[in-house]
């Protein structure tokens, strides 16, 4: 298990390798908060497996979103991406992860966490943001002020996102596409042609490494690059020509860029587990705006974006 | 100006394709000019070797819209004035238990530990870019005759204040964290404090020089 504090993100300080270490699914982590009547740029819980168990000395309300769970208030089974209310002294324990791989958990109020650089996000590497920089262990205790009780919410089941393997990420051509032969580039990008790629458990905040039909390399081209900005969801190529999806973990890379997950996509990433089947599908810029578009307007009235 | 879009709310201006202190000048030059308008179309600016990425809000902007203002102000930013880099002196302990590869280090260059530790004090390096973590300075440029390889396999864990060189750069750890650098040295200078500003001791363009401790 491993549970860390997240927000949307710490955004601005990217010239100082400064990067976002946002939460992974930033829709359901926004959506928990929605449930509480915390505001989206709020921090929330981001776990990892089962076996969470949190005790409560205050009255608040509580909401689950992301990985589908089995979760108990006490004795009584609560439901996901529903606001439920939590009395003083009950215990909540999550018991089974159902589907999807990291599950968002968010308390109406506000949490005491470490606000660093404009945002609550542990960066977990360096060791600042949200819990003393550290992911949470048995025993510790976040204090929460403020904390009322709020309105029932619902997000309504069809905005709730499919999270089970084979995961389908749609990606736009990256800035090095041109490296890799054509022939590479159908194999792993083109619809009916795609091969299926699994994640490995070599897999990590950082990055998801990918591993199946590797990329060919254009004869005569570098296989690295002088190290520039990377954004996230980008997928690198090193020499092996093995995928690489970055997350919100860092600021600048040397592998080359052969495409990048939409933006429609990205909140995906944080349910791919190890052993995961993936296919990746190249669309064109046109359509992942349409899709991000979508997405946005689906979700506008819960205000989550 | 060369721009270029990168997936749907990434815009790259590129400056060159090698590294060199000219490219090098014009991407400072660059980040600084739009760091100081404050655009709220703008949510973060890397600046690295070569290029500047934008990441943009598509709330607020779109790539064609950001790109046509950039192209206009293309004559205001040649003209604009850039900080004074800072100058940093940095005390290092050189070899043994401090620099893990120093003795790689000197079998492939064909060097002694003295000659490799008066090669790496002798030059003003520049900070060409800071990142991958936070803080972490990539400094040129290195003397040739310490020009060696990364690691095959880079390590899991490279001790806080690591002093590393690879290929024609040298640069610091922060913190402790995975790392593929040849480290020949440590030091205990400050690199990052997530307390107050200025968060990084070194940013953009500032000027470095190693002493030996």
């Amino acid at each position: 298990m491993h549970t860390l504090v997240v927000d949307q993100g710490r955004y601005g300080q990217s010239a100082i390798g400064v990067p976002p270490s946002a939460a992974l699914d930033r829709f359901a982590c926004a959506a928990a908060n929605w449930l509480t009547g915390n505001d989206a740029s709020s921090p929330a819980l981001e776990v990892i497996g089962s076996g969470l168990v949190l005790r409560f000395d205050i009255e608040t309300a509580c909401a689950i979103t992301g990985a589908k769970v089995k979760a108990f208030l006490d004795d009584r089974e609560v439901k996901p991406w529903t606001t439920f209310m939590v009395s003083k002294g009950a215990t909540l324990n999550v018991m089974e992860v159902l589907e999807g791989f990291r599950y968002y958990l968010s308390f109406s109020g506000i949490m005491a966490v470490d606000k660093v650089m404009g945002s609550y996000t542990t960066n977990l590497e360096c060791g600042f943001g949200g819990y003393r920089g550290q992911a949470l262990v048995a025993g510790d205790r976040i204090e929460i002020t403020e904390s009322g009780l709020a309105d029932i919410r619902i997000v309504p089941q069809k905005y709730i996102p499919r999270m089970h393997p084979p995961h389908k990420l749609r990606v736009v051509e990256g800035p090095e596409a041109h490296y890799f032969s054509e022939d590479s580039l159908k194999a792993m990008f083109q619809k009916h042609l795609q091969n299926l790629y699994t994640v490995s458990n070599n897999s990590n905040r950082t990055g998801i490494r990918l591993t199946g039909e590797p990329l060919v390399f254009r004869e005569g081209v570098e296989k690295s690059i002088i190290s520039e900005g990377i954004m996230p969801g980008t997928i690198q190529i090193p020499g092996d020509g093995q995928p690489i999806i970055m997350l919100y973990e860092r600021t600048i890379g040397g592998y080359t860029r052969v495409a990048i997950v939409t933006r429609a996509d990205q909140d995906l990433l944080a349910h791919l587990k190890p052993s995961d089947d993936v296919i990746l599908e190249m669309v064109s810029l046109e359509e992942a705006e349409r899709l991000w578009f979508e997405k946005r307007e689906k979700l506008s009235h819960i205000d989550a974006f | 100006m060369n721009l270029t879009r990168y997936g749907e709310n990434g815009l790259r201006i590129k400056f060159g394709d090698t590294i060199n202190i000219g490219t090098h000048e014009e991407v400072r030059r660059c980040y600084f000019f739009l760091k100081a308008l404050h655009l709220p179309d703008i949510i973060d600016i890397t600046p690295a070797f070569t290029a500047c990425l934008i990441h943009f809000d598509t709330r607020k902007t779109s790539y064609t819209k950001l790109a046509e203002l950039l192209s206009e102000m293309e004559t205001d930013m040649a003209s604009v004035a850039v900080p004074e880099p800072g100058v940093h002196e940095i005390a290092v302990r050189y070899g043994g238990v401090h620099g893990l590869d120093m003795s790689f280090v000197c079998a492939h260059c064909g060097l002694t530990e003295d000659e490799v530790v008066s090669i790496h004090t002798a030059e003003l390096y520049t900070v060409f870019t800071v990142g991958f973590i936070p803080g972490f300075p990539y400094l040129g440029v290195l003397d040739r005759r310490l020009n060696c390889p990364r690691l095959e396999t880079p390590r899991v864990r490279v001790p806080k204040g690591s002093v590393g060189i690879a290929q024609r750069q040298t640069g610091i750890y922060p913190f402790q964290s995975p790392g593929g650098w040849k480290i020949i040295g440590q030091t205990e200078a400050g690199l990052f404090n997530d307390k107050k500003e200025p968060y990084s001791l070194m940013q953009i363009g500032d000027k470095v020089r190693f002493i030996k401790e």
